[in-house]
Formats: structure tokens, sequence, C-alpha cells
């Protein structure tokens, strides 16, 4: 199957990455090259400015955007060989993304929020793991909730089981707290820390906030498209 | 600055983004309103177009009518006196049999006309003879023109030469035009115009022949035409002639005008009311995406009333602009009524501007914006900025203050008053109101049924199921919108399919199975036992049947003067001008007796009849009180001796009054019959009768049904055409409410993308979604639809219902097919669209 995956090599490599997009102002670059390796269970922070290209790159390493060029492969499948279809069942099997704004679907409860991708992937356990995942963040008193019946880091909290609930190889997130005051953010992502190293996830999340890279083993540095930084540090999570 | 001006201000600034938010808004006015202007300007243009032909219609300043019998010498010599001109025609049935024919025949409408004809507009000949020179006698013959399909009829050409009765006339020209004559009235056969001798060659004026004369009468320039009537009337007062003058030329025309003119109104009016469905969804939509605006304006200071002035005006300004461009559309209506359909047309409609259809259809326009919009205005001016937010999950229960409720239902009431006010029919209006009321409840309460069990059984199915039922049931749902939008839509149309199909039934299968193949008309008494000998010879003929016929008028009611009498409308037809007659010695098989006793058979004593008993409740008369009829110019005083219950729907025919015998023996008389035959021995009995009896007319049943059933299915179109409108506009509005909804729509998917949902399950999740909400859509709509049709077919109409799975079903489906495509119209882009786009922050 294309969309199995390997985890020998490295869980994300991405090279000579390349991506334009057609603005209102005209054709915009928004990554300019960019080479890239990640090692599965790596944690690894990308911090740049706004603008910067770093939600674009989660993006291509999710399937979510088609590069204008370069090769993206993650878990060792090539993504510019699926087409639409077999991205989503790959994201289902593989990545779990978290994102600032939450997305979660309104009309849904919490529980039916975080069962829907492996309700997606037709498993019959998916209520039994939503509730499981729920109760793991601390949310097992709020199953029936609708989202906007919950405070902002309860949402974001919902999203994060959802995003675990597959238990994906590598979790994404974008500013996952950068809606949230700095008490529950912090709890958000003790939380997906603790997760990451539960199931040995390889976790890919971009922040713009100093003391969140510094919960990361490595930094990545985007500027203006490009990577102007890469360092690793000791791993502190 | 005043609060107004800041508020158009800042109107002006916001309309600066464009008319995106009220597409829906204008094309809703826009439809509704031109459908209603539309018809309220053709049917305006064509009562000016009759106005205008009055005259030429009339076939001069008044017309004189008799049945079956001219004017006297008396009266002819009264009108010769005291107008300008006059002219005098004969119109009846007769057959005509080409020369060199075999055995061919048909029954036509004969025209005899003397000199002086028309007196008003003239008669256009093809080839361009004048009519002196087409109708002139040449030896033998006598000049006819003829109606261009009585030549294909027969497989004639101008030239050869046909009798009627026993004149031979010879075919100069067809006719173009003939002013006095409407087109497109229902008519037996085709006319044969000739002159007054040919007429009186045919032999067919007998006494008592079905006959109808006319006199008409030019006044000298200043005449006024009530006091010459006045002047007539005094100096014959028991003529019995019906007198019309130009504002009375065609009043048959008229009320069917009046008629088709109020149902296509009340067909627009439920597009228009539809669209309010869709205005009120377009306010709703657009102050939701100006939620942001709104909050930021009240944290910045704006008082409520300056944050609901912005949209009041911004709002007003846009139903004004759907409204104007409906009226333009509808002002063009008779313009493209003369385009389309000017054969169709009874007159030609007079292309200009009818302010009044224009005031009327732009006043419906201006309440229906005014009773859909100001609900959803009122919330936004309540809803606090912080409440906003949360609005579409968590509804907060806000309701508008009182002035908006109490404005809200002043509009409906008005709009309630003007379709009553402006309608030619007041009860019809009522139940048109009243039904509307129903229909809008009972849709709005399947929409109810429809949610609740969405919400019942939402959170059982799996995720595909779940995310169709949430969908379903979800606070701020579209499902009731679209319910009760293509819901009416069809109820309308599955109202007026059942109804024409139930007429297509009558008309297609139970009057031809019930009716009598032959109707006889002019058996000259002599000629009767002859007569029923050659009809009952022929093999296969049964249920024969012949009476005598005559015409007389009622001039007195219970020792009253007609004119004086009370009568209530419902049989005021019965005292308009003459009426058939007949006398027997037993009851005919079909009237019930209700009251009172028949005659004995042998009866001969002073004069009795039996009445229908529904004109004698209008007449206010029982047994034995005395009607006046004047018989021939002859009055006789007979009493009341027995009431029947008449089925006026009956293909048989049957009398309203019938006498006891030995009264009208005497008087000229003629005879009608009946007789039912097996469609193969058609041939053979009008030929048993047309070979013996050249008088004789011939009306073949079948081919008057099939006439009427081609006039009944111009009509049908008409209002099918009409209806589509209101369906037009439902998915209008489920266009709307699908582009309305789509950002969600687009939020939804994605994330159901990124969460690994394959295009495949999300088009499955539309597909159930649209066709469940088309389904109970259709179900409830059908239901509706039939009611409406079942009340209209049974109890305006009074004849049998019979329900056809067939158009209720093609209506179902057709409403899950246009739920689908309009549904779709708005979601098919979500499918590819692309998720990146949605989820970043940057």
């Amino acid at each position: 199957m294309l969309t199995n995956g390997d985890r020998n090599g490295p869980d994300v490599r991405l090279d000579g990455v390349h991506l334009n997009l057609i603005g209102e102002a005209g054709e915009v670059n928004i990554l300019r090259g960019i080479d890239l390796r990640i090692d599965g269970g790596e944690t690894v922070a990308v911090a740049g400015p706004s603008g910067s290209g770093k939600t674009s790159m989660l993006m291509v390493i999710a399937g979510l955007e088609t590069p204008t060029s370069g090769v993206v492969e993650t878990v060792g499948v090539d993504l510019g060989r699926l087409n639409e279809d077999q991205l989503a069942i790959f994201r289902r099997r593989h990545i779990g993304i978290v994102f600032q704004d939450f997305h979660l679907v309104p009309t849904m409860t919490a529980v039916e929020n975080v069962a829907l991708p492996l309700e997606f992937a037709g498993s019959g356990e998916a209520f039994g793991r939503a509730r499981q995942e729920l109760a793991a963040v601390g949310l097992g008193h709020r199953l029936g909730h609708y989202p906007g019946q919950l405070s902002g880091g309860e949402q974001q909290r919902v999203a994060m089981a959802r995003a675990f609930v597959a238990e994906p190889t590598i979790l994404l997130a974008d500013e996952p707290t950068g809606n949230l005051d700095g008490a529950t953010g912090r709890a958000v992502l003790d939380v997906l820390f603790a997760v990451h190293k539960r199931l040995n996830t390889t976790l890919i999340l971009v922040t713009h906030q100093p003391e969140v890279a510094d919960r990361c083993a490595r930094v990545v540095h985007l500027t203006d498209g490009r990577i102007a930084g890469d360092r690793q540090r000791r791993s502190r999570p | 600055m005043t609060g107004i001006e800041l508020a158009f201000r800042l109107a002006r600034r916001e309309l600066r983004a464009g008319l995106k938010g009220f597409r829906v808004l204008i094309a809703c006015l826009t439809l509704g309103v031109a459908a209603i202007a539309g018809v309220g300007s053709l049917s305006e243009a064509v009562l000016a177009g009759l106005k205008a032909d009055a005259r030429m219609l009339l076939g001069g300043d008044i017309a004189l009518h008799l049945h079956n019998r001219s004017a006297t010498g008396k009266e002819k010599a009264y009108l010769r006196e005291r107008a300008a001109a006059v002219s005098h025609a004969v119109e009846m049935r007769a057959m005509a049999y080409p020369l060199a024919g075999q055995g061919q025949r048909t029954l036509v409408e004969l025209k005899g006309v003397d000199e002086a004809y028309p007196l008003a507009g003239s008669v256009l000949l093809r080839p361009p003879l004048s009519l002196a020179e087409a109708l002139a006698r040449d030896g033998q013959s006598w000049g006819a023109a003829v109606d261009a399909n009585l030549l294909a009829k027969l497989a004639l050409r101008l030239g050869d030469e046909v009798r009627v009765g026993d004149a031979r006339l010879v075919l100069r020209a067809t006719i173009a035009a003939e002013p006095d004559r409407i087109a497109g009235v229902f008519s037996l056969g085709p006319r044969i115009l000739v002159g007054a001798d040919a007429l009186a060659a045919t032999g067919l004026l007998l006494p008592g022949s079905q006959s109808h004369h006319y006199s008409r009468v030019r006044l000298a320039p200043g005449e006024n035409a009530g006091a010459w009537i006045e002047d007539l009337n005094r100096a014959f007062p028991r003529a019995g002639w019906r007198i019309r003058g130009v504002d009375d030329a065609a009043p048959g025309v008229r009320r069917f005008i009046e008629r088709m003119t109020l149902f296509l109104t009340f067909v627009g009016l439920t597009a228009l009311l539809v669209g309010g469905i869709g205005i009120g969804n377009a306010v709703k939509s657009y102050l939701d995406g100006k939620t942001a605006t709104i909050a930021t304006l009240k944290c910045l200071g704006a008082p409520a009333q300056l944050v609901v002035g912005i949209y009041q005006l911004q709002i007003l300004a846009m139903s004004l602009a759907g409204i104007g461009l409906g009226l333009v559309l509808g002002a063009g209506a008779p313009a493209l009524g003369l385009w389309l359909a000017a054969a169709q047309l009874p007159v030609t409609p007079r292309i200009g501007l009818y302010p009044g259809a224009l005031a009327v259809a732009a006043g419906f326009g201006v309440l229906t914006a005014f009773a859909f919009a100001l609900w959803p205005l009122g919330r936004a001016r309540e809803t606090p900025a912080t409440s906003l937010f949360r609005d579409l999950v968590a509804p907060a229960q806000i309701r508008p203050r009182f002035a908006v409720m109490a404005a809200t239902a002043a509009a409906i009431l008005a709009l309630t008053a003007l379709t009553v006010l402006t309608a030619t029919d007041r009860a019809f209006a009522y139940w048109f109101v009243g039904g509307t009321i129903a229909t809008m409840l009972v849709l709005r309460g399947g929409a109810a049924l429809l949610t609740v069990a969405a919400a019942r059984w939402a959170h059982r199915g799996g995720a595909v199921m779940r995310l169709v039922l949430t969908n379903i049931h979800r606070p701020g749902t579209p499902a009731p919108s679209l319910v009760l939008s293509i819901g009416t839509g069809l109820a309308v149309l599955v109202a007026v399919a059942l109804i024409e199909a139930n007429l297509n039934r009558l008309i297609g299968d139970r009057l031809p199975a019930t009716a009598p193949a032959f109707f006889f008309i002019d058996i000259q008494p002599h000629q009767v036992p002859a007569f029923d000998r050659a009809v009952t010879s022929v093999a296969g003929t049964s249920g024969f049947k012949r009476v005598p016929s005559l015409r007389g008028r009622v001039v007195g009611i219970a020792g009253v003067a007609v004119e004086e009498a009370e009568i209530a409308a419902h049989a005021q037809w019965a005292v308009r001008g003459d009426r058939a007659l007949t006398y027997a010695a037993r009851p005919p098989r079909e009237s019930l007796i209700v009251e009172g006793e028949w005659w004995p058979a042998d009866y001969s004593g002073p004069p009795l009849i039996s009445l229908d008993a529904g004109i004698a409740g209008g007449f206010g008369v029982g047994i034995g009180d005395r009607l006046t009829l004047n018989v021939l110019g002859r009055e006789i005083e007979a009493s009341i001796a027995n009431l029947r219950e008449i089925d006026w729907r009956s293909p048989r025919f049957d009398f309203a009054i019938i006498f006891a015998p030995g009264t009208l023996e005497q008087a000229p008389q003629t005879h009608i019959a009946t007789v039912e035959s097996p469609p193969e021995a058609e041939e053979a009995v009008e030929k048993a009768v047309a070979d013996k009896f050249s008088n004789i007319s011939i009306v073949r049943v079948r081919e008057v049904l099939q006439t009427a059933a081609r006039l009944l299915a111009g009509i049908g179109a008409a209002v099918r055409a009409a209806a589509a409108f209101t369906l037009l506009s439902g998915a209008l509005v489920l266009g709307g409410i699908a582009a309305a909804g789509r950002r969600r729509r687009v939020h939804d998917a994605v994330i159901c993308k990124v969460l690994g949902a394959t295009r495949r399950q999300l088009l499955k999740a539309y597909v159930l979604e649209y066709g469940l909400v088309g389904l109970a859509t259709g179900l409830i709509a059908v239901t509706v639809g039939t009611a409406i049709a079942w009340a209209v077919v049974v109890h305006a109409m009074r004849t049998e219902w019979i329900f056809l799975p067939a158009v209720a079903a093609a209506a179902a489906t057709g409403a899950i097919a246009v739920t689908m495509i309009a549904g779709f119209a708005g979601t098919w882009r979500v499918l590819g669209e692309k998720a990146a786009r949605h989820l970043r922050n940057e």
C-alpha cells in the first residue's frame, strides 16, 4: 500500500521544497528551498517571524499542501505520488494535527469530535477510545458537551485528544497555545509532551514563543521561507 | 451630524463591499414582483385592448340579442328610426355538405349578415375581396366566406361549392378577420359567412329553430347610449333582448381574464412569499456575516438604534433595487405576451405602462420585504456584542422588542389586506390567505418533526450519518427554510398538476364514458317519426332520448315583475335572457323530485311546471307559487307543481323548467335528441341522419370534448408556468441557503479531510443530507398539495376525485432532485477545496 509508511528512515524528509502560492497581489514565494530531516521520536520546534512559512511547512509535511517543486517524504511515503483520497487515508494512519483555532466541528459533542478519525477509518472502537483519550486529557466529565459550551483550554484539549486518538506517527501542532493564557497553555503543552513520550510520536510544533520552543530537543528557525538555523538542544520535556 | 445622516454614511461605506450578500434578496424580490407585475400588466393590457376594440367586438355602439326569433317589423322600424345605422345578423349551427363530396359533412357556425354589416371594423378576406363581392349571388349559388379550417376539414378549395340546408354556397374567400368574433373562444365548428338572402335560402330558419338574432346599432354622434337603451326598454318592455353597450362588449372574456388574473396573481404572490423566506435568510446571513462589525461598532459606542439604522438602510436600498427590477421586468410583460402568444390572446393587448398593476406589485414587494426582514434586524438590535460570537452553537433565545414584533405583524396583516382588497373575488382571496397560512404551518410543523427526529437519531449512527443528522438538527439548521421554501412551491405545483389531471380524466375518460355520442339539434316536429327510426335503426345505438325544446323567459315571480323581484345571486342566471324549456308527461330519469308530486301522464288542465330546486330557493318560491313565462311573445302563468334536484355537471341534457302537457304543444318548437353509440358506429349514425335531414345539426360529443381538452391544456400550461415560478423562487432560496452555509460546510469538510475523510465519504454525507431533506419535503408537499387539489376538485368543482400516484411520485422525485441540484450547486466546490488555505493562521 502506498500509504502504509516505513519508519526505518527519517520520519520527515524535505528535499529542495519550494512552495509558491498565487495571491491577490500576484505570486508569493512561501517556501524557497527547504531541506530538512526529522527522525522518529524527535521533538522539533519550528520558530520564526510571522509570514516566514512555518505553517506552510507543516501543511506540506501533512500532505495538505502540494509543493511547487521538491520531494516530501513523510514516514517513508513520497507524498507527491498520492492523490487526494490516498492523502486523506495516509493522514488517518500517520498524522495528528492540533491547530491554534482548535477547528472542532461545532455541531458535534466532544466525544463525537474525538471519535471522528477512527470512524472515518472504520474502527469499531471509536467511541471507547475517544472516551479514554478525553479522560486522559482531563475531560472525562465533558464528553457530551458541544464546543460552544467549552472554554478555550478545554476546546484545545478536545482537539489534542482528537489528534492522538488514532495514535499517529507524527503529531503536528500549529501554535497550539497561541489562543490560550499562560497557565492553560502550559497545561496543554504538558499533555502534548506526555503523549509524545507515551507513544514515541514525532512531535513537530510551530511556535513563536521561546518558552515553548525551549521544551523541544531541536529548534528549526525559518526566515523568509528558508531555514536560517537548526540547532539541537538538550531535551527537557 | 444627525443619527440618520451618520447611518446613511456608514451604510454607504458598508455597501462599498458590493452586492454579494444581497444577491438572493434582490433575486427573490425581483422574481416575485415581476410575476405579479407581469400578470397584472398583461391583464390590464388585454382589458385595455378589449376596451379599445369594444365597438368592433360589439359590432356597433349597442348590440341587441334575441334567441330563436328575429326582431319584429315594429321593432326593426323603431331601430331604423332611432339609430344612425342598423345591421341585422343571424347566427346558428348547421351542417355543410360538399356538393361534389362523397358523404363528407361537418357541423358549421353559420352567420347571415345584411348589407350594412359590419357597422364597426371590417371583415378581412383572402383573396382581398370586398364582403359584398364575396357574398354576391351568382346564378344558382350564393357566395360565402369561410374559416380556412373548413377547407381543410372537407378537403375543399376556394371556388368549390357546399350545400347548407337548401342553399348552394360557393366558397369565394377565407376569413382573415371577423371584427365581432373573439379569437380563441370555444366554437363547435368553422364559420360560414353568408348574406341574409342566402341564409333565408337555406330554409333552416324555421319557427323554433335554435338561432341567435343580433341587431347592432350605430348611434348618432353625441347620442347617449344609456338614455337610448332606456327609451328602447320603455318602447318594448317585453321584447326580451339582451342589450349590451360598449362597456360590456365581451362580458364572458372579461370574466375569464379577471378570473385567470386573480388565480395567476395568487400564484405570483405565493412565489413572492416563498421568496420572503429567502429574504429573511439573506438578511439573517448578511447580519451573521457582520457580527464582528456590529460587535465592534457597539464596543466603540454606537447605540443600538444607529446599528439597526445602518443595516436597515442597506436592506431597504437593496429591497427597492429588487422591487424596481421586478417592476421593469413585469412592465414588459404585455409586449412579451404579444410577442409569444398573440394568437392565443382573445384581443390584441395594448402595449403601455399600467401604473395600477405596478403599484399593486410594488406594494406586495415592500410588504413582503418588511414582513420577512424586520425580525432578523430586530434580533441584531437586541443581541449583546458578547453573545453574537456564540449565536450559532447555542443561540441566545433573543426575541426582537415588542415594537418590531408588532411591525412584523402589521406587515403581515397589511399583506393580507392588500391580497383581499385587490382581489376581484373576495371569497377566493380569503380561501387563498387561509390556505397559504395552513400550508406554511403544516410545512413548518413537518420541518420541526424532521429536526426533532434527526436530533433523536443523530448520535447513534456512524460518522457520515452523524454529519448528516447533526446538519439537519443543529442550531441554525437550514432544514426548516428548505422544507418551507421548496415545499410551498412544490405543494402548489402538485395541487395544480392533480387538479389538471383530474379535469383531464373527467374530459378524457369519464365524460366520454358517460356522455352520449351525439347531440342532434333543430329536429322539426314533422321529422320526428322518421328521425327516431333513422337513429334507432343503426346497430349499436342505445339510450336514445328526444325532447321538444323551446325558449322562454321568466318575466314574473309570484306575481312580481322580474325587474322588481329579489333574486339570490346564484339564481340570477335563470332570469338573464331566454332559457330552454320543454314539456313532458313523465319525469326525466336523471333528476330527483325533492318536493311536490309529478303530474299524471294524461294531465290536461291549467299550466303546471316542474322547477329546479336551486332556482326555486333563489327565487324564494315553493310549491303552488306561480311563475310567469314569456314564450315567443306569449305570456303564460304556471303553478309550480314540484321541485327537482338537477345535476348540472352531468353531460346529459336537463331543463330547469319543464311544463306539464297541454300548454306548449302548439307553440313553434324543435326537438333535440341524444344517442349513445360505440365509436365504430358513429359514422353510420351521422350518415343516417345527414342523408335524410340536411337541416338537423349533428354535434359529435367526442370532438367537442377534444376541443375542450385542447382549451384546458392551454390554460393548464399557463397555470403550470406560473406555478413553476414558485418552485424557481424556492430554488433561489435553497441556493441562497447553500451559499450562506458554504463557509460552515467548507470548514466542516476541511476538518473531516484533515482527520482522514475521503471525498467519497463527504459526498455520501451530502447526498444523504439533501436526499433526506428533499424526501421529507416531497412527502409533506405531496400531502399538502393533494389536500388542496382534493378540496378544489370535490368542494369547488364538485366532481369526482381520483388520486393519481404517478403525479405525486413525480413531484416527490422532483423535490429530491431540485433539493439535491440546488444544494450541490452551492456545495460541490467544497469537496475540491484545498484544506491548507483554511487552516493557516498567518
